[in-house]
Formats: structure tokens, sequence, C-alpha cells
């Protein structure tokens, strides 16, 4: 058996010191294999965002342990997260949060050049992925010059581009009108079968809950027992 | 649950880009954030240009002033000057005398030794009223201190009886002069036989005669010199003849043409409020280029502060915003600076005239550029410490 995509036990997160301690989570026990498509639901508060910013590694754990493919999320130094976020992870933001200066093409490559990618790879394989999400001929346009879901494609692309092996998706449907939410969902539900990809969608929109392989429930800071979809 | 045995899980991205690849990158996103965003870019190279265009007009416009005072000792063709004691710019005191010139000629490595005479005389106007010039005697056939930058006439014309040149520029001033005009100066007769071209320093502007003439207008008997100039001969050092002059000479002040130069700047800068009063301005004009730079640069990184969130939480670290603000700001600095000196350019071609036109030495290019590069860097750090406090977990918010 492959070792588990993300492995929690007992995570905790803190915000604050002393009186003014806030615990955030409160114990997060959570296995997710390689390749699974799991949504994360829960109220407001509840500690949705934060148990994905830790796992997003922008955010560090107070307590417990946490592991990205058998590396470990705790006790990291802030300058190795964002070699950590290179590796592992591609982000889906509830506002799609491209570059508004950059074309649609340069918005998926410019992470992949990061990572190492020349420019010129780093293109072609934008070209590749914005063809999947099926924006082949909005290549050079910029955020303002799209629709609300043709930016949540882009979004989606940029995540994939590369082929990182974790996917964490924030509200990916939010800010879209129900056919939109439906499509994106969709087309990143079969991007990820198709290419391999662990995606963990923080969602509110039940309209989506059946693309699940497995929907975990989070109230104050605690995972309540997951259902099947 | 078959997808757990899958073989093709997408695997852990071990691809890192190099140093020059962060750059290329960061570079290439800089550049597109600051061209996207026009009325910033505007507003911040505004800012730069204001700098640019005040700090190279007051240094211009100081070094046309330093200029006129040290025009004479530039353009005289002369190794060595002897001067009255305590001189500290181009101007007479004390008159030196024949001895002193006989023993400058005397000193081991002076090929020659000319005196000088200068000193202000009036020009009788022809509607009845006068202007001062300063009336300078060179002595024929080598005229060492004779006119240069003529535009009419040639210096052998001083020869002629009673002959002078003049500044062309204050020919109207001279009641319209024009080449074979008689003008009474201090008394004498004299014929115009040529003009000079903004040979206009502080003083009134310089008219040259042969000595013999200038001494009669300005009553210096012949054995009394304003200034003693002196060759070297060749081969000989400069600084050990200045040195054996001055020990023959204790009552002069002896300097090379190189340090009569820097005595005059020196005593512009710090015997005059002319540095000062520049060297504010100049402060002030980069002060405020300083200023609109870092907060233009801190409100643009306020403003699109999900932007670097983004970039942050996607893989960027801290050294890549300080790449991407250090490209922005160096562009800034070089657009605005060649925006600048562009304007700068413009304005002195404008106003192109002999009594006070900014000097822009080709050396202001690269100094403005070096200058507000650094200014703009400067100015970015205010921006960069905020990114650096930058959470990229606000993405999730």
């Amino acid at each position: 058996m492959s070792t588990p995509a993300i492995e929690l036990k007992g995570l905790t997160k803190v915000y604050g010191e002393g009186a003014l301690a806030l615990q955030v989570l409160k114990g997060i026990d959570l296995t997710v294999p390689q390749g699974e498509f799991m949504m994360l639901v829960g109220p407001s508060g509840s500690g949705k965002t934060t148990l994905l910013s830790i796992l997003g590694c922008v955010l560090s754990p107070s307590g417990g342990e946490g592991r990205l493919f058998g590396q470990p999320l705790h006790g990291r130094k802030e300058r190795d997260l964002p070699a950590m976020r290179l590796s592992y992870i591609g982000f889906i933001f509830q506002g799609h949060n491209l570059m508004p200066s950059l074309t649609a093409e340069q918005n998926v490559a410019f992470p992949l050049e990061l990572r190492g990618y020349t420019h010129r790879a780093a293109l072609a394989e934008a070209r590749t992925t914005l063809d999947a999400v099926g924006l082949a001929d909005k290549l050079g346009r910029r955020p303002e010059e799209l629709s609300g879901g043709q930016r949540q494609r882009v979004a989606v692309a940029r995540a994939i581009a590369g082929r990182p092996p974790l996917i964490l998706a924030d509200e990916p449907t939010a800010s879209l009108d129900a056919e939109s939410g439906a499509q994106v969902s969709s087309l990143l539900k079969k991007l990820a079968v198709e290419r391999g990809h662990t995606v963990m969608v923080v969602t509110h929109d039940n309209r989506i809950f059946h693309l699940a392989d497995r929907i975990v429930n989070i109230e104050d800071g605690q995972l309540k027992q997951g259902e099947a979809a | 649950m078959t997808k757990l045995t899958q073989p093709t899980f997408a695997q852990p991205l071990t691809g890192r880009a190099g140093f020059f690849g962060r750059w290329r990158t960061m570079a290439g996103i800089a550049l597109k954030m600051m061209f996207h965003e026009k009325l910033k870019l505007a507003g911040t190279l505004f800012g730069v240009v204001f700098a640019v265009v005040l700090g190279n007009f007051q240094s211009g416009t100081f070094l046309a002033l330093l200029g006129k005072n040290r025009m004479f000792v530039e353009n005289a063709k002369v190794d060595i000057w002897i001067t009255p004691p305590g001189t500290r710019q181009f101007q007479g005191g004390k008159p030196l005398t024949d001895a002193q010139l006989n023993r400058a000629r005397a000193t081991e490595g002076v090929a020659w030794a000319e005196p000088l005479v200068l000193q202000t005389a009036q020009v009788q106007l022809p509607n009845g009223g006068s202007e001062p010039v300063s009336v300078v005697g060179a002595r024929a056939p080598r005229y060492v201190g004779g006119p240069w930058n003529m535009v009419r006439g040639a210096t052998t014309d001083l020869d002629q009886p009673n002959a002078m040149f003049f500044e062309d520029a204050e020919r109207e001033k001279m009641g319209g002069l024009n080449l074979g005009s008689l003008r009474e100066v201090s008394g004498h007769k004299v014929q115009v036989v040529g003009f000079t071209w903004g040979l206009l320093p502080f003083a009134p502007a310089y008219a040259f005669a042969e000595q013999g003439l200038a001494r009669e207008i300005l009553k210096i008997p012949p054995d009394q010199h304003t200034f003693l100039m002196v060759g070297v001969s060749p081969g000989a050092d400069a600084i050990a003849v200045r040195e054996r002059l001055q020990q023959v000479l204790p009552d002069t002040r002896v300097m090379t043409r190189a340090e009569y130069l820097h005595e005059i700047l020196v005593y512009i800068i710090t015997a005059t409020q002319i540095g000062l009063s520049f060297g504010i301005s100049t402060f002030m004009g980069l002060l405020v280029g300083l200023i609109t730079v870092a907060l233009s640069m801190f409100s643009s990184v306020i403003d699109n502060m999900r932007q670097f969130g983004t970039l942050k939480a996607i893989g960027s670290t801290n050294t890549d915003l300080a790449r991407l603000l250090l490209v922005q700001a160096v562009l800034y600095g070089l657009i605005g600076t060649l925006v600048g000196l562009g304007m700068v350019s413009g304005m002195v071609s404008g106003m192109r005239n002999p009594q006070l036109t900014p000097v822009l030495p080709i050396e202001a290019f690269g100094i403005s550029a070096v200058v507000m590069v650094g200014v703009c860097i400067l100015a970015s750090v205010l921006a960069l410490l905020r990114l650096r406090k930058l959470e990229p977990a606000m993405v999730f918010r």
C-alpha cells in the first residue's frame, strides 16, 4: 500500500497565548489515501480554513503530527515551507486569485518556472493544461477578459499544471453560478482521476457533494464521522 | 478503493528554479505588474522624473555658475598660474611685479612666462550711458590669455592699433556693436575687430586688447601685472616647477591649472552660499522622489496584497518578492531618469544662451541613473518590509 497523501494524528492549532488563546483545531485524526477526492465540510468557524492552511503548508500546527506523502508538517522551519508547497501542492482559491497582469497562459506557467521548468517548457505545459480545461482558445486573455467560470478553470489549470500530487481547493465554486460551479467541479474531478491527483475540497456547496469519494465533517475543531458519497 | 493501488498517482515535484531562473520569473512578473497598473506607473515615474529634473537642473545651474568662475583658467593655455597671495578665485589683488616675472622666467623648468592684466573699465555708449567690461590685456605675439570662442575676427587682429574684441552676446547692450564700431573705453578710443561668444563671467563680460592698449585703458604701469602665466618646458613636471616657483616667489600664490580650478571650486562651495543653496535644492528633489516612489510602491503592495499572498502561497519566497520589488525599483529609476533627462535636455536646449545655461555633462546620465536607482531601491524597502510580514495563509481568508 502506498504512503498516504495526508496523515494527521492529534493535530492541534491554537491562536494567541494565555487567556486570549483560542484552540481552533482540537486533535484532528485523518488519513487520506493517494488519489482520493475528498471534501471537507463544516460551518463557518469550524476550523476548515485553518486545517486547509496547515495542509497547504502556509500555517504551522501547534501540536500533534501531520504528514504529507510521508513528509512531516510539524516542526518545519518557515523557510522550508515554500519548497514543500512547490513540491506537493496545487492551490485553487475561492476568488481564483489569478494575477491580473498576466495572461491565462502566463498565470499557469509561472509556478512551473518556480519549479524549475524552463520558460519555454512552462509555456508548453501551460498550453497543454489549458487545453485540458477547455481554454485552448483563451491562452492570451487576461483574467479581466474571461468569465468567472473561465477564470476558475484557469485557476484549476494553474493548480494541476506540472502534476503536483495534492490539490487543495478552497470553496472553488463559491463565486460561480450553479452551472459554472458544476462544470468546474466536474472538470476538477475528471482531471484528478485522469492525472492521479489527491484532492481536498473545502466547500459549502452541497450541489457538488456527489463528486466526492468521501466527505469529512468538521465542527468546532473536531472531525465528525465521515460518510461515503 | 482501486485508486489506492494505481501506479499513476502524481508524484512530488523535485525540480526547483535556479538562481537565474527565479530572477527571470520574478522579473517577468514585476515587469507585467508595473505596466498593468498604468496610472500607478505614471504616478511613480512622476516622482522619479521630478527628482531627476530638479536635481539635474539645480546641479546644471551650479555647474554653469562654476563654469563662469572657471572659464578663463579652463581656456587659457597655461600650465602654472602665479597669483597674488591669498587668491582663491579668478580675481586680481596686489599687483605682481616685473622682478617676480623675471625670477619666474629664470626658474628651472619654465619654458615661458607672460604677464596678464585684468581690470574693469567703462564703455561709453552712444546714448550717453556706460557699461562695464572686464578688460583683459594679453601680450603679443603669444597672446596667452587672449580671446577664445571667437565668432568674428582672429587673435592677430589685436595687433592693429586700438583694436579690441567684445562679447557677441553684449553687442546690443554696448549700443549695437559691429565689426569696425568705435567706442570709448575709460577715455580711450578703440575699434571693434572681433567678437567672442559666451565669455560672461560673474564680473562684466570679457573684452580683449593687446597688453599695451589694455595698460593704457586700465592705467596699469608696465612693471605691474595682475597675473603671471607660465608654460613648463616639454618633459618638465608641472608640480615640481610649481614648487620651485613658490620657493623663489614666496610673496605669491603659485598653482597649477588643475589646482587653480580646484581652488575656485572649493571657494564657491565653501565661501559662498551657492553650493549650500543648490545642494539643498537637489537634496529636496531627491527626497521628494524618494518619498513619492516609496509611497507609490508601498501603496501598490497594499493594493495588491492578495496577489502577493497568492505568489507566496504558490511557493515564492521572501527573497523572490524582494527580487520582484528590486526589478521594479531599478526600472522605475532607469525609466524615470531617461524621461527626466530627456526633459532637462529639452529645456537646456530651449534656453541655450550665453547668460546662464545649465550645464548637462554626459556624466549626468550615468550619475542620475545610479542615484535614482539607489533612491528607488531605498524606497522599495518599505514595501519589502510589509511583504515580509505578509502571511500566505491570508489567501484562504
